[in-house]
């Protein structure tokens, strides 16, 4: 008797919890994780991201895989060009990077660079969905909203230091050209609004992001708050049990105001930084901003992201004057990386800071998209030069691009990956995708593989089906 | 023998104390109240009496304290309460002695004031003592909500917590156990009493035990004094708690399982006590109650298998082997079909029907009925992680349950009773139900009330006491026209004494077509994907339906043709059927035909097409071919079949997910698919259709669905009549919204005082139980629109998306309303959705990136300052204009400690600083954000 209770009363709890694990909002699958599989990753390398985001498709024959060099002449034949710049040694033996960027390269004894990311073919070349595509890892458009990877690892570490937001966006604004669609998705999707990303657009403003508003010194703003906590007492809901839309409220706004009068908040005022090292940065928005990325990670930040900025037709987006325009471009991007780099070497930050510079995709001056794969083309490029400013890499170029990645657990002074030497330059031997390079940044950061979310009743993995793998031979 | 006696007796004598301290105590306040008498009466007749008072209360006053020694030695009351009451005590008894001592020796003065202080001295030590013996507390009339319990975590179970558990699940046990230990044993064993020498409040005391040794031994619940004491039966001597409530069976396991694992103790502090780290801990919770966290494999749970025993074979009955049967699917569905099914048939062995099941793969069959230990299947599952034969191969390994499980079948015999299948998934009915309306009762007449009536009575929850009209009124204006009531129809309503001057109020409310339009506006944005801004627009890849939509809210469309438009659309209501195209190449699952099927079926019909629009579901019974032929008949070409994004060579079908609603018109127009498609889903008798927007508006109205997630219209509702009635009644009059509305808004139900809940997970469990609306924060618009009417518009006119809209739009508004404009960073950070994904429902929880917007974004803070520059000119003094400002944004009198610290801040002249710091402080008031 007793026997038969017992077999019930098991196949009653068995069937109860299945159907509870199949439910939406079921917090018993989150106990089943297991932190001891073997798929689960050592210790961290790296507790913070910075992300160097080269926006608008940055040419890896003129950066940093430079081949055969051709000068312009008037006349002379497009194919012929494969780069528009000399090469010149680096830190490490035998690999060269483009002129103009000798100071990237002098520092690369810290770090590796990756000349075989093959980005996306999304059958057509638009900027916002291949960057949609390197930032989530998810091709758009997606049935549930795809978060960015700095709302994934906001939402997997939080913030590291609690008064500095997790995700920090330093450098883009939001009323360009496609603007939609960059928001689609500097966002943190279904992770939920607080894993979003703290947007600073312009760096040399970024005190403004964390001080009192407009017009209003600490000192008033502590007495506003005084007076907040005050009339909250007073209140006549002010004192009812506690309710989670009004803790969070309380506690929201708690945050806030700590944030704001905290000693951290100082970390965003550049003009605090010596004038020969801010000097150095201050190439424009892009420089301060890796200036300020610098000063918030030695403050505790967990993921910057800082952009050259994308425009259309602005930036890396060359779709003539590609030669002239680059020179210029390497001019904001050369000292400001080199000095993140050493900076963050000196102070020994760059151990557990993994540093890396990526694009949505390359560009080649006669290839539009991939290789024997026909893409509309969008650039019209002649055959024959006859001006200079078809003298560059206009069109979009996917099959082989160039990314630089620094400390946080990775190889010194390592090259991985080769692109042809002969059109079409592209990767030859070691490809890798973003998932690859997103499981990359997450082994480093400690985040499983196989992290996942139930979504709508469906898994939602950190990459596409939890099938991306780590580079293992990136990292030290 | 003899010394056992004599303990006992001590021990008796110890016990006496309590009762003896009340001689001293009355006999010594009734001495003084004679004495009173006696002086005022200039008598001495109380005289003889007065002494024997005295001479009694001394030496019971004596007594009190010598057997309150005994006692402290005896029940080891630790603290400075015990101090206190110990000597206070002693110097009552003395103070007594001496009054007795004035008193025979006549020293009438010496003798008053003496006998004065000792009854003051005894009320003193009396008062510690009941502090003792009652709490600390024991006169604070708010002490029943500040002893509540801690509320306990319903969604952990022991059953997964055997065996090897991560380190969250020991956190949420170790946090569990200790909640289980403070509601439980913290009135006697804890920092203000250890009775027995024993504190359980902490692991060093825990772990030390009392004076009868450690009360457990890790790893063994069987050899923990702790746990033998609670399950011991109430009369049992050593049985605990003695006080208070027995330990229920859920609680002794938790405790049991805690034992074994370790007694993990994690160092935050309970909920009962806030501190930041009791916070973060809720915050968890709410996280995964939004998103579940389903990471990690877990190679080694099934370890521990063997220990589990596997029952003898036992004959059961059908249902009985229906169930395991429907449990083994179960199990198989998500653990295997993803590569042994009729797609995707690996080692040729396929799991998803009996015949297949039984054959076998390549490597000959995978069961023998009966023995599970020679089954292969067996064997596989329980291989470690890494081995050749071992499976799954991919995803989670099975749990330990999942194995004893399918063991426990093969040994049954591997019932799969033949006939029709039973799903796994529980489905909701299709048609339409109209269930008997119950008898009315006194007070009730509403239909919506009797049904709730019932599931009241089934559930022993009692009807809450209807809201005053200030709360009604507000609740009501937000709800059908999403703005604040004005300070004088406010006070107007309050005065009126008609017996229906709700369902008045009502009326006149939905009655104001704009303003209900202008309010549910966001509401159908957010589920319609329609927004002024987003991507897509700029490719001309998404079409706005915004004109449309203003229109048949302000008309207010009869439900069943705003569908039929929206389905079989005109050109100003295309765009929801016609998603957003991106340039380039789309996966296949995202074509904008397959969004239209995904949209409508998860905005429409509640249900979720986003699986199955890939693959066969894992998690309901529809198919990959379902979700085509839905989609199909929204395309211009047939589609081909694409499995996880690559071709099958297969070609779709039509279909309606539900055949027997009927079957689509064959022909090659689009357009008349459409036609066909929207007549069809529109019948009276798909009731999916009509519950799933009966459940929308009440969800919306009432701040929780009857059922949840109000996508998942096949979840179980809690009361299922409630919701077939509404559908149905709604269906019968018309497809009336506004009606539906009405109904809900008048009804008692709606009338409840608002619950909050501690966390936000509890909205949506499974085991929620309805007691009555829910608190609800105010949504980003009813922000804007509500700082916008009390104190300063936030947007002006150049903010409305005047091409969007209806030409005469301006005519219809007060001001420009939140909801007429285009999403930006404040609305945003509020928790605007950015709608490229239809969205149903929003999050309530306030964060830091909302608050930091609102402490210093510049939209919200310098239209606070434009505004509180009018206002300064406008009022000439705080007063006035902090009265105003309670009035407009908070629809009250501000108190008189309110209108001090306010004019205090503001200056009795207005200062244009302080009126915009007071406003912001009075827009983030709890007050101000929610609903209740």
């Amino acid at each position: 008797m007793k026997n038969q209770w017992n077999r019930r009363e098991f196949l009653q709890n068995t069937s109860t919890a299945t159907i509870a694990a199949l439910g939406l909002g079921s917090p018993i699958a989150s106990l089943m994780a297991d932190p001891t599989s073997p798929l689960a990753k050592k210790a961290a390398t790296a507790d913070t991201v910075i992300l160097l985001w080269m926006a608008g498709g940055m040419a890896h024959t003129e950066t940093f895989d430079p081949k055969r060099y051709t000068p312009y002449e008037k006349g002379m034949e497009g194919n012929r060009v494969l780069s528009t710049f000399k090469s010149m040694p680096t830190a490490i033996d035998g690999v060269n990077f483009s002129e103009g960027l000798q100071s990237v390269g002098s520092v690369m004894d810290k770090g590796t660079v990756i000349r075989s990311y093959v980005a996306a073919d999304l059958g057509h070349i638009l900027h916002s969905r291949h960057q949609y595509h390197w930032h989530t890892s998810y091709e758009p458009p997606q049935s549930v909203a795809a978060p960015h990877i700095g709302a994934w690892i906001s939402k997997e570490l939080g913030p590291k230091n609690p008064v500095i937001p997790s995700f920090i966006d330093i450098g883009q604004r939001f009323t360009v050209g496609e603007a939609e669609e960059l928001k689609a998705f500097h966002t943190a999707g279904f992770l939920g609004n607080e894993h979003g990303p703290f947007l600073i657009p312009d760096p040399s403003q970024g005190l403004e992001s964390v001080r009192p508003p407009v017009g209003m010194d600490m000192k008033r703003f502590e007495s506003r708050n005084q007076l907040y906590n005050n009339l909250i007492s007073q209140s006549a809901h002010g004192e009812f049990g506690s309710d989670y839309q009004k803790e969070s409220l309380r506690r929201s706004m708690e945050q806030a105001y700590i944030l704001l009068n905290s000693p951290e908040s100082k970390a965003f005022n550049l003009s605090t930084e010596p004038k020969e090292i801010y000097d150095i940065y201050n190439t424009g928005r892009f420089g301060l901003g890796c200036l300020l990325a610098r000063r918030l990670t030695e403050k505790g930040a967990r993921f910057i992201s800082v952009t050259t900025e994308y425009e259309p037709f602005f930036g890396w987006d060359t779709h003539e004057n590609g030669h002239t325009r680059l020179e210029g471009m390497k001019r904001m991007i050369d000292g400001p990386i080199a000095q993140l780099i050493k900076d963050l070497d000196k102070t020994g930050h760059l151990d557990r800071t993994l540093v890396i510079l990526a694009s949505e995709f390359s560009r080649d001056m006669m290839v539009e998209g991939r290789p024997d794969l026909k893409v509309q083309e969008q650039v019209k490029q002649p055959e024959i030069l006859n001006d200079i400013k078809f003298y560059g890499m206009h069109r979009h170029f996917t099959d082989g691009c160039s990314i630089l990645m620094w400390g946080g657990g990775i190889k010194k002074g390592h090259v991985y990956g080769k692109t042809a030497d002969e059109r079409p330059c592209k990767t030859i031997t070691n490809p890798v995708k973003i998932d690859g390079i997103h499981q990359t940044i997450y082994h480093a950061l400690g985040i499983k593989p196989d992290t996942q979310y139930e979504i709508e009743k469906r898994p939602f993995y950190t990459t596409p089906d939890g099938k991306g793998k780590a580079v293992q031979d990136l990292l030290a | 023998m003899q010394n056992n006696l004599l303990n006992e007796l001590w021990q008796i004598s110890g016990r006496l104390h309590p009762l003896v301290v009340h001689f001293p105590i009355s006999l010594l306040w009734v001495g003084l109240l004679l004495e009173c008498i006696a002086w005022r009466k200039k008598s001495d007749q109380f005289q003889s009496a007065i002494g024997v008072i005295l001479w009694v209360g001394t030496i019971t006053a004596a007594l009190a304290v010598g057997l309150g020694f005994i006692l402290i030695n005896q029940d080891e009351y630790t603290g400075n309460t015990i101090t206190i009451h110990q000597w206070s005590g002693i110097v009552t008894a003395i103070l007594s002695g001496l009054t007795l001592y004035a008193f025979i020796s006549k020293e009438t003065k010496s003798y008053r004031l003496l006998l004065f202080l000792t009854v003051l001295g005894v009320s003193f030590a009396g008062h510690y003592g009941a502090m003792l013996t009652h709490g600390e507390d024991y006169l604070d009339l708010s002490k029943e909500e500040k002893t509540q319990k801690i509320a306990l975590n319903p969604t952990l179970h022991v059953e997964k917590l055997q065996g090897k558990i991560d380190p969250n699940q020991k956190q949420d046990l170790g946090i569990e156990a200790r909640n289980i230990i403070a509601n439980h044993c913290y009135d006697c064993h804890s920092i203000k009493k250890s009775k027995g020498k024993l504190r359980l409040d902490a692991l060093e005391y825990v772990l030390k035990g009392g004076k009868e040794g450690p009360a457990l031994v890790v790893g063994h619940p069987e050899k923990s004094e702790m746990i033998r004491r609670i399950k011991l039966p109430a009369s049992d001597d050593d049985a605990m708690p003695t006080k208070g409530k027995r330990l229920t069976k859920k609680e002794i396991e938790i405790l049991e399982v805690w034992v074994k694992q370790g007694a993990p103790w994690p160092g935050v502090a309970l909920k009962s006590a806030p501190s930041t780290a009791a916070i973060d801990q809720e915050e968890e919770i709410e996280e995964n109650s939004s998103v579940v966290k389903k990471s990690g494999s877990s190679e080694d749970r099934i370890m521990n298998t063997s220990e589990m025993p596997v029952k003898a074979p036992e004959v059961l009955n059908a249902n009985q082997l229906q169930e395991l049967n429907i449990n083994v699917r179960t199990i198989l569905a998500h653990n295997c079909y993803s590569c042994h099914n009729a797609t995707k048939t690996k080692g040729g062995l396929r799991l998803d029907k009996k015949e297949f099941i039984f054959k076998g793969g390549e490597n000959g069959p995978i069961l023998v009925a009966g023995n599970s230990e020679k089954s292969d299947m067996i064997r596989r599952v329980k291989l470690p992680f890494g081995h050749d034969d071992a499976m799954p191969t991919k995803g989670k390994r099975l749990s330990k349950e999942d194995v004893a499980m399918l063991e426990y079948w093969i040994q049954q015999g591997a019932p799969w009773p033949s006939g029709p299948e039973k799903s796994l998934y529980r489905v909701a009915a299709l048609e339409p139900r109209m269930p008997t309306l119950p008898k009315a009762t006194a007070g009730l007449n509403q239909p919506i009330d009797l049904f709730v009536n019932e599931y009241f009575k089934k559930n022993k929850i009692s009807w809450q006491k209807s809201v005053d009209d200030k709360t009604y009124i507000r609740r009501v204006y937000l709800d059908v026209t999403g703005l604040n009531p004005s300070p004088e129809s406010i006070s107007a309503f309050v005065k009126d004494t008609k017996s229906n001057k709700r369902e008045v109020l009502v009326d006149k409310l939905l009655a104001n077509n704009e303003g209900y339009a202008q309010h549910w506006l966001t509401f159908w944005n957010d589920a319609l994907r329609n927004d002024y801004s987003g991507t897509g627009y700029i490719t001309n890849g998404r079409f706005g339906i915004t004109k449309w939509l203003y229109g048949s809210l302000k008309t207010n469309k009869p439900y069943d043709k705003f569908v039929k438009e929206l389905i079989s659309p005109t050109k100003e209501s295309e765009g929801f059927i016609r998603g957003i195209q991106w340039r380039g190449t789309i996966n296949s699952s995202q074509s904008t035909e397959m969004q239209a099927a995904q949209n409508v079926s998860q905005v429409l019909l509640g249900l979720n097409l986003k699986c199955t629009s890939c693959h066969d579901s894992f998690i309901s019974d529809w198919k990959l071919d379902d979700a085509y032929a839905f989609a199909n008949v929204f395309s211009s070409k047939t589609l081909e079949i694409h499995r996880c994004d690559l071709p099958t060579g297969r070609m779709a079908g039509y279909g309606v997910l539900y055949n027997s609603l009927g079957k689509i018109k064959e022909t090659n127009i689009t357009a008349e698919r459409l036609v066909s498609l929207a007549d069809i889903l529109v019948q009276k008798k798909n009731g999916r259709l009509y519950r799933t927007l009966v459940n929308r508006v009440w969800a919306q109205l009432m701040g929780r669905g009857i059922v949840e997630p109000v996508d998942m219209m096949d979840n179980e509702p809690w009361s299922q009549d409630l919701l077939d009635w509404l559908a149905s009644d709604f269906t019968a009059n018309g497809y009336d919204m506004k009606r539906l509305m009405r109904q809900i808004l008048i009804s008692k139900t709606y009338q409840t005082p608002a619950m909050g809940l501690k966390e936000s997970q509890m909205l949506t469990a499974s085991n929620f139980v309805f007691k009555g609306i829910m608190k609800r924060r105010i949504t980003a618009e009813q922000f804007a629109d509500a700082v916008s009417q009390s104190f300063f518009p936030l947007y002006s006119d150049s903010a409305l998306v005047k091409k969007m809209l209806p030409a005469d739009i301006k005519n219809d508004i007060p001001f420009v309303r939140a909801s007429l404009v285009k999403n930006d960073p404040f609305l945003t950070a509020l928790g605007r959705p950015n709608r490229e994904n239809v969205s149903t429902s929003r999050i309530s929880q306030a964060n830091l990136l909302q608050a930091l917007e609102l402490t210093n974004g510049n939209k919200f803070n310098l239209s606070l300052r434009k505004g509180a520059e009018i206002w300064a000119q406008k009022y000439q003094t705080g007063e006035s204009l902090v009265k105003a400002l309670y009035l407009k944004a908070l629809g009250r009198e501000p108190s008189f400690k309110e209108i001090t610290l306010a004019v205090k801040y503001i200056g009795k002249k207005p200062s244009v600083e302080g009126i915009q710091d007071l406003v912001w402080a009075v827009t983030l008031l709890p007050e101000f954000q929610l609903i209740i």
